[in-house]
């Protein structure tokens, strides 16, 4: 169990962290789903299924935490003023993109974050996604060009 | 050609993420050779991609996760057990007071309960007087059956 975590933490807790742009609230959310994989283990169908299943696991703990605080993921702006006084451009260009992405859907965000995370297959992806390969191509097409569109005049920070 | 106004422009996205046939990426390809706005476009969407593709790191959290996981697994066998000492208590009750109430209802003499047939005489008196079944009686069935069907149902989801 211990190297399951070892090898899916990096992946969930990347997806938490993009859907809450909240580094400790992510931290425990991150040990939640696995908590939640393991209390339902006997439920995954094979070995190849369950990173999607794991990444589905990780998308409900996060929608059951805001159901439950009733309140939406936002940017935090500590983090942001954090930030911002900072000349170190690879740092404002991840709280630049980390603002778009806090603006777009949780299935935008979802879909950017399993696409670009190394290692996941466009079948797997859409698995998590509960959609066809198909519609996961050009829902993917869509967020990146709505992604785009959120940077649009933050060119500066991003190059 | 102004710098915000190339037709290719929708082409780069489609470049990224490999969705153009081999002929159109050759020559797109072709084409941002030439073009500044798409190199620019291009270098925005790798940035992109570079950033979303950082690999975060919870930090080692194996240690907290498999503590908090074994104490609920604990507090899961814990609760089981509890359930089941409740289900025995609750049973116990209900004998004790099925060993007074019975014969009661029955209008037999407590110490009859243990004679069968004055047990069976007086079932026989009380199920050949349907109409007249005491509610009490009813009542005090339905109670019993639907507190061992709700605790076999309590049981049965703490086991899981």
């Amino acid at each position: 169990m211990t190297s399951l975590i070892t090898i899916h933490k990096g992946l969930i807790f990347t997806i938490i962290l993009r859907m809450t742009n909240d580094y400790h609230l992510s931290e425990d959310l991150t040990q939640d789903t696995f908590i939640r994989a393991f209390m339902n283990m006997k439920k995954v169908k094979s070995g190849e299924h369950f990173r999607p299943w794991l990444c589905t696991i990780a998308r409900n703990i996060v929608r059951d935490h805001y159901r439950r605080n009733r309140n939406s993921p936002s940017v935090s702006f500590e983090q942001v003023e954090e930030f911002q006084g900072q000349s170190d451009d690879p740092i404002r260009r991840r709280v630049v993109i980390q603002d778009a992405l806090a603006r777009l859907t949780e299935r935008d965000r979802m879909l950017l974050t399993l696409t670009y995370y190394e290692g996941l297959s466009l079948r797997e992806i859409a698995e998590t996604m509960k959609m066809t390969e198909a519609n996961a191509k050009v829902c993917l097409h869509r967020a990146r060009k709505r992604l785009r569109k959120q940077l649009a005049g933050y060119e500066n920070e991003l190059l | 050609m102004k710098m915000n106004s190339c037709e290719h422009l929708e082409k780069v996205i489609d470049y990224r993420l490999h969705r153009l046939t081999d002929e159109q990426e050759k020559e797109f390809e072709l084409h941002l050779e030439t073009c500044a706005f798409c190199q620019h476009e291009l270098a925005i969407e790798q940035a992109i991609e570079e950033e979303l593709s950082v690999k975060l790191d919870p930090g080692f959290i194996e240690s907290k996760v498999m503590t908090r996981w074994r104490l609920r697994r604990e507090q899961g066998i814990r609760s089981f057990w509890l359930y089941a000492y409740r289900v025995i208590v609750l049973g116990i009750t209900a004998a004790v007071l099925a060993f007074i109430l019975f014969p009661f209802l029955l209008r037999l003499p407590i110490k009859s309960f243990l004679e069968i047939n004055q047990l069976a005489s007086g079932l026989e008196r009380l199920l050949g007087g349907l109409p007249q079944i005491n509610p009490v009686f009813v009542g005090v069935g339905f109670a019993y059956a639907l507190l061992i069907a709700s605790s076999i149902f309590t049981i049965v989801r703490t086991r899981r």
